[in-house]
């Protein structure tokens, strides 16, 4: 193989295989953050498109969410609610991240179905999810939307919620040293 | 010179880690653990960790998404 074979096979190991480093990842997110600003006018989120999907779930299903205090007194949720998923950015952008890890895992050759390893740990997972989902929700963003999105707009809230991950993180792996490590 | 397997497959970040960090404990120097993940981010900061502690770590790719960890206790 020749010498320059070799660099290239090196160049597409270190960019599709290898995890980034980092820093190549906090570039990339900021230079994205300012495409996603400068391109929608708004500030990136997550967990707001997906109670959409909910709503728009119980929707034919015959219930009524543009009523609710949640979307009733916030127009700019509501707008979204009523201009449906092909009309909502932030829900396709949602897509874009499951579909982009895939492919991702596909072009490392790391893609691999998992089996659930304990019922005791997925259980754990999933109320914890869920737990994730609701709180996302009544304080208006997740890491995304309130801690990304709030200190790269130099807002306070998120240098707040920055401080609550350790507290967060500290009280969840206590959890997880008394509760599920055997 | 002992040598410890660590089955981590199937489980997700930082569970990984910490069993990891428990079962280095029960090791002498110079014995060696072997953990076995299918989740990229352990592939990462497990192997981090350990360097950090100063232990000798070699990390290879056994088959598709399925890693083994190699650790010598070096402390």
């Amino acid at each position: 193989m020749s010498q320059l074979q070799e660099q290239v096979q090196l160049f597409w190991k270190a960019v599709l295989k290898d995890p980034f480093p980092y820093w190549v990842g906090g570039i990339l997110l900021g230079f994205l953050n300012v495409v996603h600003f400068v391109s929608t006018g708004g500030a990136w989120g997550i967990t707001g498109h997906l109670a959409h999907w909910g709503s728009w779930t119980i929707e034919k299903f015959g219930a009524a969410p543009a009523a609710w205090v949640y979307y009733a007194e916030n127009s700019k949720l509501l707008k979204q609610l009523q201009g449906g998923f092909l009309h909502d950015g932030g829900s396709l952008l949602d897509v874009g991240i499951v579909a982009g890890a895939f492919v991702a895992a596909l072009l490392a050759s790391q893609f691999r179905l998992k089996k659930i390893r304990s019922f005791k740990q997925a259980g754990f997972a999933a109320v914890g999810g869920l737990l994730m989902g609701y709180g996302a929700r009544i304080s208006f963003g997740c890491n995304i939307g309130a801690f990304f999105s709030g200190i790269a707009s130099m807002s306070l809230h998120g240098w707040v919620y920055a401080v609550f991950i350790f507290v967060g993180a500290y009280i969840g792996s206590k959890i997880l040293y008394r509760y599920l490590l055997d | 010179m002992a040598e410890y397997t660590l089955d981590a497959m199937g489980e997700a970040c930082p569970v990984p880690l910490l069993r990891t960090e428990k079962k280095m404990k029960d090791l002498a120097v110079g014995d060696v653990l072997i953990v076995e993940v299918d989740h990229s981010c352990a592939m990462k900061n497990v192997p981090e960790w350990a360097r950090k502690e100063g232990h000798i770590v070699d990390l290879e790719e056994i088959d598709e998404g399925h890693w083994e960890i190699i650790i010598e206790k070096a402390k």
